[in-house]
């Protein structure tokens, strides 16, 4: 019974924090608890969300994607570089060179047999390197006419609500439909509680990983372009301070980076919650510059936390 | 009277769900060989490990020349006087062997708190000397052979011998397993050299070595001490006897269940290798037919079943499925030839126990449900419901976490799983591994209804008993190699004294 | 609770551990190919310099010869560091982070137009000390929280950088210290000061990993860390002791960054993790661990200094660089791959 109601606190302690903080900065600043307030709160956090969200499968395999900053930024710049020429095929066009960077990664990982974190930071200096190609090296501004007739669907509101957030929505849903609902999720689940046993039942472990990482490219990518339709522009280094926000999203939200436990809605809380202490310590007069202080070691202690430390024997 | 050297009084360890040592006592006096035998998963490792100070006993105590003392660690072991000699498991090959045999106790050679590597390699000579083995103690591990790591090994135990002021036991866990026979003679050598100065635990599977070396022999059996001998007094027979304590009944393998096999071949070998791991092995597997395969650690069956498994490819030879030559580059190409394999190590391979029973069931056949992308939830949940009737799988419900079964039902849920998918071979390595009595039985009398259902099965079985009472045919291997056959029909069942004469 | 413990409950984890060691046996020793992939770093850095020297005749020269050791320096100094965490095992994503905060810390200390503290070269003994702290914090809440590694200094590099930001405010401080800036400037014997550093930094680092028991034991836990535990090495205060060292070089780097461009900012490290990384796994120095040695990273880095410098020659972008070195880790990697491995990689 007690470990019961210990498992639900477990599972519920990131939406407790969430309130919690919401509460305290609340609590300082009335105005914060305005619906227009919180509505844009989330709007804002939506682009780390979706970089987070294709992580997460990741990292509930037990692996992780480092590249999804760069993928990000050089999505922007397809797109960016694109649509005067392309038009609205210049979305898909950016979606799939986040996809192909995906693949890359885990192509990379599963056929050299290398650590993920490696794989994907090899890969990382790849993209990097594309985005500064297409954008030829500078920030690409996207023409106002055009970001109202191909980008308008990811700025603006819809029924009072801003629509990042029913981008976000739709994401979240079909994310954690497929993790959910298909074989793929059930398996990325168990690759990440017991690899060995899910290859010896006979399941093609490679071709999992890879659709993983695929997804995971894939989702950058679209986080990419919505930065780049509410900034306007493109750059190499449009998302270059993402990587750690959106990991500290997937880990606090409790995934835990050994794999096997997490969902997209704890990543979506997650997401919320970084943005929310965000804020909270600008309220507080915290300098942007010294908060990665504060999120890098919020990153290390919530690993220490949700970590499954039976699972691995040499923690290296 | 002196004390022993070493002594163990009543010591147990448990480990869930596993009586690994139970109230074991047992003592080796100055300059005496003591012989240590017992099936795998009799008890000897968990006494080693006990001794060595990687296990801690939940009761018992140790004597150390009738002081007791707790080892907590290996390096107190050490400088307790007991030095082990694991099967080449404790040499690092990216280091050389004199710092192998110094690995940790580096002090001695400091010198303004740099290593002196012509001191340490002119003490590690020394050691090495003692151990008849000539080279460089510069040179590094990964270039010796497998038996002159294994002399590095026992010299590293030996190094205790100049640096201890009390007396010294040497454990020498299986050291002939995979030497050559000249080498055991050396090693015989040493062992009778060392009486001079140490006491010796020798293990091993070969029991004629043990008679040969020891003054006296204690047979483990069940964790338990069942039988302290003379060598002078005891035959390999009389060994054997004790090891496996009861004799065959035929009930308890369901031998009346036993049916002839179809003439249909399913799955057959020919002159397959594997480096360093088996070679030259043949033979055809028909549907309805079980075979088992005997051997001892090292002996190539377990490498073999995971190459027919998918898990590592062979090097040369063929593999037929169904009449056309297969070759598997992982598990999952042999599963979709229908063949699948239920692993020794449960716990990692055989189940994923964070998922759920009826998730476990259908792990290996997940494409049969699902409808247009989306999982079949309804169907999977009568799947489970049907094969845990079916298994008589004691569990509150379907959706229970496979990790909170016990272990016989964890197996069972792994039975169902290739039962799912509908595999017409199934690889049984040790399938009766770490359950218990009654959930043995049952797993006896499902691979039963298995093979009645025209599926055939490769068994490596726990014990031999188990091998010889379920099997219609027995390879026996051995250094990789088939070394006999034996055809074992319900009745006609050989020996296991004929067995283990091929096996060692 | 001690993981040897954990391992074997039940009656698995013996057979794996014997599996486990004899693989990497096997992956260690064998002919022909492990004795061509001893050499095939160096083999590729002499057939480079002929390629470039091939296309371009300013390539063999002494003025580009130093260059190329100038422009080796701060990577030498760094991959000193990084190799031995890799020889562990372990890895080291930190490098950009504390080479961000020491380069900072040390511009403000020497005289400058922000600060006024002007200690001079005190100051370099300060930056390099705080290095080895940002190490130490790497190594401790790695090993005493039990968090991966990569993890760990993820959070720590990133923690460093934002240190760096936030002293400056996202600022340039330049320093005017010609005494300091000596210390990558200066060319006694004509070979700039950098150089003389990086080669002693090299020389330390030797020594540490063949005569001292941290760097044996490194080894000994970079192969096999339940046996390195049971030959009774303290394998916690090791792996502390290695974060710190390396900590140590990296702000070593930081003070040589600063010299070089007689500036602090938070992003004058970007890109110093790649090549650092880079260069390792280039020169041979196993992910895996237990395998390589620091003799091998400066090959390594050799190799992505001759690389950057022949692309330059070339006329090629320098945005290309990452993504050269990016494809040269995976290129690395893959001739390394040993085939006959089965394991499970995350």
């Amino acid at each position: 019974m007690v470990d019961r109601y210990k498992a639900l606190l477990q599972t519920f302690l990131p939406v407790i924090v969430l309130v919690l903080l919401v509460l305290l900065i609340g609590g300082y600043d009335p105005t914060f608890f305005a619906a227009s307030n919180l509505l844009s709160v989330t709007a804002d956090t939506m682009t780390l969300f979706l970089m987070a969200s294709g992580v997460t499968l990741v990292i509930m395999m037990g692996g992780i994607d480092l590249s999804v900053q760069a993928v990000a930024s050089m999505t922007s710049c397809i797109l960016a570089a694109y649509l005067p020429r392309y038009g609205i095929f210049a979305i898909p066009l950016a979606v799939l060179g986040g996809a192909v960077a995906g693949f890359a990664g885990g192509f990379v990982s599963t056929r050299l047999r290398i650590p993920s974190f490696i794989a994907t930071l090899a890969v990382s200096g790849v993209v990097i390197s594309a985005g500064y190609w297409f954008s030829d090296t500078r920030s690409v501004n996207i023409p106002a006419e055009l970001r109202d007739s191909y980008l308008g669907w990811a700025v603006g509101d819809t029924l009072g609500i801003p629509r990042e957030i029913w981008v976000g929505a739709v994401f979240l849903i079909i994310l954690s439909a497929i993790l959910q609902l298909t074989p793929f999720g059930r398996l990325v689940r168990g690759i990440g509680a017991q690899e060995r046993a899910v290859m010896a039942s006979g399941i093609d472990v490679n071709r999992i990983k890879i659709m993983a990482f695929t997804l995971s490219g894939t989702m950058a990518g679209i986080a990419g372009i919505v930065m780049a339709a509410r900034l306007g522009s493109g750059s190499p280094t449009l998302a270059s301070e993402f990587l750690l926000p959106a990991i500290a999203a997937i880990v606090v939200g409790g995934t835990a980076i050994t794999g096997g436990v997490g969902s997209i809605w704890r990543s979506f809380v997650g997401a919320l919650i970084v943005q929310v202490v965000r804020i909270g310590m600008t309220f507080m007069g915290v300098s942007v510059f010294a908060q990665q202080i504060v999120f890098g070691f919020i990153l290390v202690a919530a690993v220490a936390i949700t970590m499954d430390r039976s699972k691995v024997l040499v923690i290296k | 009277m002196m004390p022993p050297v070493l002594e163990l009084r009543g010591v147990s360890k448990s480990f869930p769900g596993v009586k690994a040592l139970d109230d074991v006592s047992f003592a080796i006096n100055k300059s005496e060989v003591v012989g240590l035998i017992g099936e795998n998963g009799a008890g000897k490792s968990s006494l080693l490990k006990v001794l060595n100070g990687i296990y801690q006993p939940d009761r018992g105590e140790i004597l150390v020349n009738g002081q007791a003392i707790r080892i907590v660690s290996p390096r107190l072991a050490f400088d307790s006087g007991i030095a082990m000699v694991f099967q080449e498991q404790s040499i690092l090959p990216t280091l050389t062997v004199a710092e192998n045999i110094f690995l940790g106790r580096e002090e001695e050679f400091l010198r303004y708190g740099l290593i002196s590597k012509a001191r340490m390699n002119e003490a590690a000579a020394v050691e090495l000397k003692k151990v008849r083995l000539a080279c460089h103690p510069g040179t590094r591990c990964a270039d010796l052979s497998f038996a002159d790591r294994q002399m590095v090994e026992i010299a590293k135990a030996l190094s205790l011998d100049s640096r201890i002021k009390g007396d010294v036991t040497i454990l020498l866990d299986e050291p002939t397993s995979v030497v050559e026979r000249k080498e055991v003679d050396l090693l015989f050598e040493i062992v009778r050299d060392l009486k001079q100065r140490a006491s010796i635990v020798f293990i091993s599977h070969r029991l004629e070595e043990v008679l040969d070396i020891s003054d006296r022999v204690y047979v483990m059996r069940d964790g338990k001490v069942v039988k302290e001998l003379g060598s002078g007094e005891a035959t390999v027979k009389d060994l054997h006897q004790h090891m496996v304590g009861r004799q065959l009944h035929h009930e308890y393998y369901r031998e009346a269940r036993q049916a002839a096999p179809s003439s249909q071949v399913v799955l057959s070998c020919n002159g397959l290798c594997k480096e360093g791991a088996f070679s030259n092995i043949s033979f055809p597997l028909h549907a309805g037919e079980i075979i088992g395969i005997a051997g001892v650690i090292g002996s190539g069956r377990e490498d073999l079943a995971r190459c027919l498994a998918g898990h590592s490819p062979a090097d040369r030879g063929t593999l037929t499925v169904d009449g056309s030559v297969v070759r598997f580059g992982a598990p999952h190409e042999a599963a979709r030839k229908g063949i699948g394999l239920v692993p020794s190590e449960r716990k990692t391979e055989g189940q994923v126990s964070a998922f759920t029973v009826a998730e476990n069931m259908t792990l290996a056949a997940l494409p049969k449900y699902v409808a247009s992308g989306i999982l079949r939830f309804a169907a999977e949940h009568a799947t489970a419901q049907e094969w845990i009737g079916r298994l008589k799988i004691k569990t509150p419900s379907t959706a229970t976490m496979v990790g909170s079964l016990s272990g016989g039902n964890q197996q069972k849920v792994v039975l169902a799983k290739w039962r799912v998918a509908g595999v017409r071979v199934l690889i049984l390595d040790h399938p009766t591994r770490g359950i218990d009595v009654g959930a043995k039985e049952d797993v006896y009398e499902l691979v039963r209804d298995m093979t009645a259902e025209g599926m055939a099965v490769i068994l490596l079985g726990d014990t031999l008993e188990e091998v010889i009472g379920l099997s219609n045919r027995i390879l026996v291997m051995r250094d990789g190699e088939v070394t006999a056959t034996f055809e074992a029909p319900p009745g006609g069942k050989p020996a296991q004294v004929d067995l283990i004469r091929h096996m060692v | 609770m001690d993981p040897g413990l954990r391992r074997d409950d039940g009656l698995m984890g013996d057979h794996d551990l014997i599996g486990r060691n004899r693989l990497k046996t096997a992956a260690l020793n064998g002919g022909a190919l492990a004795q061509w992939r001893k050499w095939a770093p160096l083999a590729v850095l002499l057939a480079l310099c002929i390629l470039i020297s091939l296309f371009n005749g300013n390539f063999l020269t002494i003025g580009n010869f130093i260059r190329l050791l100038n422009s080796a320096a701060i990577p030498l100094v760094l991959c000193m560091g990084a190799t031995f965490i890799i020889l562990m095992g372990s890895i080291d994503l930190s490098v950009e982070g504390i080479v961000a905060l020491t380069a900072v810390m040390v511009s403000l200390l020497v005289t400058n137009d922000i600060s006024p503290y002007a200690i001079g070269l005190f100051a370099v003994p300060l930056a390099v000390i705080a290095g080895g702290v940002m190490g130490l914090l790497n190594g401790l809440l790695h090993v005493k929280l039990k968090t991966p590694s990569f993890m760990t200094t993820l959070g720590v590099g990133f923690a460093g950088v934002g240190i760096a930001m936030a002293v400056l405010g996202g600022d340039t401080v330049r320093i005017s210290d010609q005494t300091f800036r000596f210390l990558s400037l200066g060319r006694p014997l004509g070979i700039p000061m950098a150089v003389w550093i990086a080669i002693a930094s090299v020389a330390i680092a030797f020594i540490i990993q063949e005569r001292t028991r941290l760097g044996r034991w490194l080894y000994a836990i970079g192969t096999d860390e339940m046996t390195a535990r049971h030959a009774g090495i303290p394998i916690e205060r090791t792996r502390i002791l290695i974060f710190t060292v390396a900590g140590l070089f990296y702000g070593l780097g930081g003070v040589l960054s600063a010299a070089q461009f007689g500036q602090g900012h938070a992003l004058i490290s970007q890109g110093r993790l790649f090549t650092t990384i880079t260069a390792v796994v280039v020169g041979g120095t196993a992910l895996s661990g237990g395998v390589g040695s620091v003799l091998n990273s400066v090959i390594g880095v050799m190799i992505v200094v001759v690389l950057a410098n022949g692309l330059v020659l070339m006329g090629v972008e320098p945005y290309v660089q990452q993504g050269v070195q990016g494809l040269l880790i995976i290129a690395a990697v893959a001739l390394a791959l040993d085939r006959s491995r089965l394991e499970v990689v995350k």
